[in-house]
C-alpha cells in the first residue's frame, strides 16, 4: 500500500524535479561520468587496444589474491561491524532521547576527527611495543606480544572502528521504528529473550542491517589509508594495488582496469541490494 | 475458605518518592471478568504490569492458584495479554502471528495449524489468515491480537485499554466480541480501562482505582447504585453534588439542611457524620422527577436550558443559591411538562440520594 503511494507521488513530482536536478546532473556528468568513461577507455587502449589488461588481471594468481583478499577484508569488516554496531544501535534506539543525542554527538565527533590521525593512533596502540600489548603483558595475561598489526587483525580493528558510524546510523533508524511493546508482546507469548531477538527483532531490523552492511562493505572494498598503514604486505587490498600500479609502476592501463572492475562489483552489489530490499518491501510491507 | 484463582496481596509499587500503587489487595475467582477502572495515573496499569512481570512490585505478592508469580520471568508466566496499541508482529502473517506463541513452545505443526484455525474462527477472521497485519483495520488487528493471546489457552487474559485506539462504532463491535469470547471460552479476564461505560458493559465486577488505591470493588450496579465514596459516585455515571449540612442520622437515614435552607430527611448516609458537619449530597440526574409523589423531597430550581437527547431530555437548572444541576427526565415524562425556562419544583427520592463528607 505504502509502496503504491510512494510511487504515485514520485511520478507526480518527476517533471517539476527534473529542472532542479540539472546542476547536480551536470556536475556528476562532467566530473564523474566523463572521467569514468575515460578510465574505461584507457583500460582497453593502454598500452594497446584490446582486453589484455583484464585478462592479465583476472588470469594472474597474484592479482587474484589481491581481489580475494579485498573481498575477505571487506566481508570480515562488515560482519564484525554488524556484530559490534547492533547492540550499540539498540541501546541508542531505546535510551532516553536526550542521552541518545549526546551519544550520537560522540559518534559523529569521531567521524569528524582526521582519518590519518585515527589510523596512526591505532598504530601506536596495536604495535608490538604498543599500549595494548604492554598492558596485557604487564598484567601477565600474555607472555609474548600479540601480532595485532600488519595483518588482517590490524586492518579489521582499524576499519571496524572507522565504519561503525556508517552501520550504527541506519540501524538506529530501523530499530527506532520497531515498537518496544512488540517485544514485550513476544515475551508474554512465551518467547525467551533469544527467541524474541531471533524471530522478531532480527527480522524486523534486517532492512537496516542490509543498508548499513552494504554501505560498509562497499566502502571497505575501496579503502586505502587504513589497510595501507595497518595491513601487511601479504594481504594487500585493491585500492593499494591500484595506487602502486599507477604511482610506482606507471601502468595506467592495468590500474584503470582494476579500478573499473572495483566499480562494476560495487554497482552489482548495489543493484542486488536494491532488488532484495525492493522484494522485501513488496512482500513484507516493511 | 476456597483458594482464589488469582490473588493480589498488598501489592505496592513505588517509583522513587512517588507511590503508584498502595497495598492493593484483590481476589479474582476463575472465569470472572474483572475490570480495573480509573482515571489515568490511578495505578491500574501498574498493577496489571506487576501481574505480567513488566514491573517488579516494591512489596506484596501476586498468586496464581496459590503460587507466587513474582519469581517467574514474563515469558514463563503463561499469561495472555492484549495491549493498548497494536503489537502484532508486522513481518508475520495473521496466521503466523496467532501461531507464534505455539511455535515458541515448539508444538507440533498439525496442532499449531488446528489451533490457529480455531482461534481465527473464534475472532471471525478465517479469510484473513494470509494477510499481513499492516493490511488490516485497527479493529481487525485487535481481534488478531486477541486470537494470539488466547492461542495457548492461558489461564488469565489481561487487556490493557485494548479499545482506546478505535473509534466508537468499532469499540462497540469489539466489546460485543469480547463478551462473546469470554462466554465461549470461560477464560478469566482482567481488563483495564478509563472508560466507565466500557467497564459497565463488559464486567462481572469492577475495581475502581483512585491514586493507587482501590476505592470500591463490586458489580457495576453496586458502584452505580451504592457508591462507597463520592469519588465513585462522581466517576461512575453523572452526579450532582449539592452542599448540605448534616443534622442527624438515625438508623442510616440522615437529615440534612440544603444551602437554600430546606430540610430533607431519609437520605442514605455513607459513614457517620457529626451534627453540623459540612457534607455533600449526591443525586443522579435521572433520579430527579418532575412530579411530586408522597415520599419525595423537593428542590426549587430555575430552568436554564432544555435539550432533547432521544429517550431522555437534559435540563440544565440552577438552584436558588446559584448552583448548576443536571436533570435527565425521560422524554415521555417531559411530554406533558412546560419546557420553557422558568422557576419550578423538582423532586427526588431521598433514598436514592447519598451523603458524603465535604
Amino acid at each position: 500500500m505504502s509502496v503504491e503511494t510512494e510511487q504515485s507521488i514520485a511520478t507526480k513530482r518527476m517533471p517539476a524535479g527534473l529542472g532542479g536536478l540539472l546542476p547536480a546532473l551536470t556536475l556528476i556528468g562532467l566530473f564523474f561520468v566523463v572521467p569514468v568513461l575515460a578510465l574505461l577507455l584507457r583500460s582497453v587502449t593502454d598500452p594497446a587496444p584490446g582486453l589484455q589488461n583484464y585478462t592479465a588481471l583476472l588470469g594472474d594468481g597474484t592479482y587474484m589474491r589481491v581481489f580475494f583478499n579485498t573481498f575477505l577484508v571487506a566481508a570480515v569488516v562488515t560482519i564484525v561491524t554488524v556484530l559490534v554496531a547492533f547492540p550499540v544501535a539498540w541501546m541508542l534506539a531505546i535510551m532516553p532521547p536526550a542521552l541518545a543525542s549526546v551519544m550520537f554527538g560522540i559518534i559523529i565527533l569521531s567521524m569528524w576527527t582526521n582519518l590519518l590521525t585515527r589510523t596512526y593512533a591505532w598504530m601506536v596502540l596495536l604495535q608490538r611495543t604498543g599500549v595494548i600489548n604492554r598492558a596485557l603483558m604487564a598484567t601477565g595475561i600474555i607472555d609474548q606480544p600479540l601480532p595485532l598489526i600488519n595483518n588482517l587483525t590490524g586492518v579489521t580493528i582499524g576499519m571496524v572502528y572507522i565504519m561503525l558510524p556508517f552501520m550504527i546510523l541506519p540501524l538506529v533508524g530501523t530499530l527506532r521504528a520497531i515498537d518496544p511493546m512488540t517485544l514485550r508482546a513476544a515475551a508474554l507469548c512465551g518467547a525467551s529473550p533469544f527467541q524474541a531477538f531471533r524471530r522478531i527483532l532480527l527480522p524486523l531490523s534486517l532492512p537496516g542491517v542490509a543498508a548499513g552492511g552494504l554501505m560498509v562493505f562497499v566502502m571497505s572494498l575501496g579503502y586505502f589509508v587504513t589497510p595501507a598503514l595497518l595491513g601487511g604486505t601479504s594481504n594487500m587490498m585493491l585500492a593499494e594495488m591500484i595506487a602502486q600500479l599507477i604511482q610506482s609502476l606507471l601502468n595506467w592501463g592495468l590500474g584503470s582496469a582494476a579500478a573499473f572492475i572495483l566499480l562494476i562489483v560495487t554497482m552489482a552489489l548495489y543493484a542486488l541490494q536494491l532488488r532484495l530490499v525492493g522484494a522485501r518491501r513488496a512482500t513484507g510491507g516493511i | 475458605m476456597t483458594q482464589p484463582f488469582l490473588s493480589i496481596r498488598k501489592l505496592r509499587k513505588a517509583f522513587g518518592a512517588f507511590t503508584a500503587v498502595h497495598d492493593v489487595t484483590l481476589d479474582i475467582p476463575k472465569g470472572e471478568f474483572l475490570t480495573f477502572l480509573g482515571p489515568s495515573g490511578s495505578g491500574k496499569s501498574t498493577t496489571l504490569y506487576a501481574i505480567v512481570g513488566f514491573q517488579d512490585p516494591s512489596s506484596g505478592d501476586v498468586l496464581l492458584q496459590g503460587k507466587s508469580l513474582l519469581a517467574v520471568p514474563s515469558h514463563k508466566r503463561n499469561i495472555g495479554m492484549v495491549f493498548q496499541r497494536y503489537t502484532l508482529f508486522p513481518h508475520l502473517s495473521v496466521a503466523e502471528n496467532v501461531a507464534f506463541p505455539l511455535r515458541v513452545r515448539r508444538r507440533p505443526d498439525a496442532e499449531v495449524k488446528k489451533k490457529v484455525a480455531d482461534m481465527l474462527g473464534l475472532v471471525r477472521l478465517e479469510s484473513f489468515a494470509e494477510r499481513l497485519p499492516g493490511a488490516l483495520s485497527g479493529g481487525q488487528q485487535q481481534r488478531v491480537a486477541l486470537a494470539r493471546a488466547l492461542a495457548y489457552d492461558p489461564p488469565i487474559l489481561l487487556m490493557d485499554e485494548p479499545l482506546s485506539a478505535l473509534d466508537k462504532k468499532l469499540r462497540e463491535e469489539i466489546q460485543a466480541e469480547i463478551r462473546r469470547i469470554h462466554r465461549e471460552t470461560g477464560v478469566t479476564i482482567l481488563y483495564v480501562t478509563h472508560d466507565q461505560e466500557e467497564a459497565l458493559h463488559l464486567s462481572d465486577r469492577i475495581a475502581l482505582f483512585k491514586d493507587g488505591r482501590i476505592e470500591q470493588t463490586g458489580t457495576g450496579e453496586d458502584l452505580y447504585l451504592r457508591p462507597a465514596t463520592d469519588f465513585v459516585a462522581g466517576f461512575i455515571g453523572n452526579s450532582n453534588f449539592l452542599a448540605a449540612e448534616h443534622l442527624e442520622t438515625v438508623g442510616g437515614a440522615a437529615t440534612i439542611r440544603l444551602a437554600d435552607g430546606s430540610l430533607v430527611s431519609g437520605i442514605s448516609a455513607n459513614g457517620s457524620f457529626e451534627r453540623g458537619q459540612k457534607t455533600r449530597l449526591m443525586i443522579r440526574p435521572e433520579a430527579f422527577r418532575l412530579e411530586r409523589n408522597p415520599a419525595s423531597a423537593e428542590l426549587t430550581v430555575d430552568v436554564v436550558d432544555v435539550a432533547f437527547y432521544g429517550e431522555r431530555r437534559r435540563i440544565v437548572a440552577r438552584t436558588t443559591t446559584g448552583q448548576e444541576i443536571d436533570i435527565r427526565p425521560t422524554s415521555a415524562a417531559m411530554a406533558s411538562q412546560d419546557a420553557t425556562p422558568s422557576r419550578r419544583q423538582v423532586f427526588f427520592d431521598p433514598g436514592a440520594a447519598f451523603l458524603f463528607p465535604a
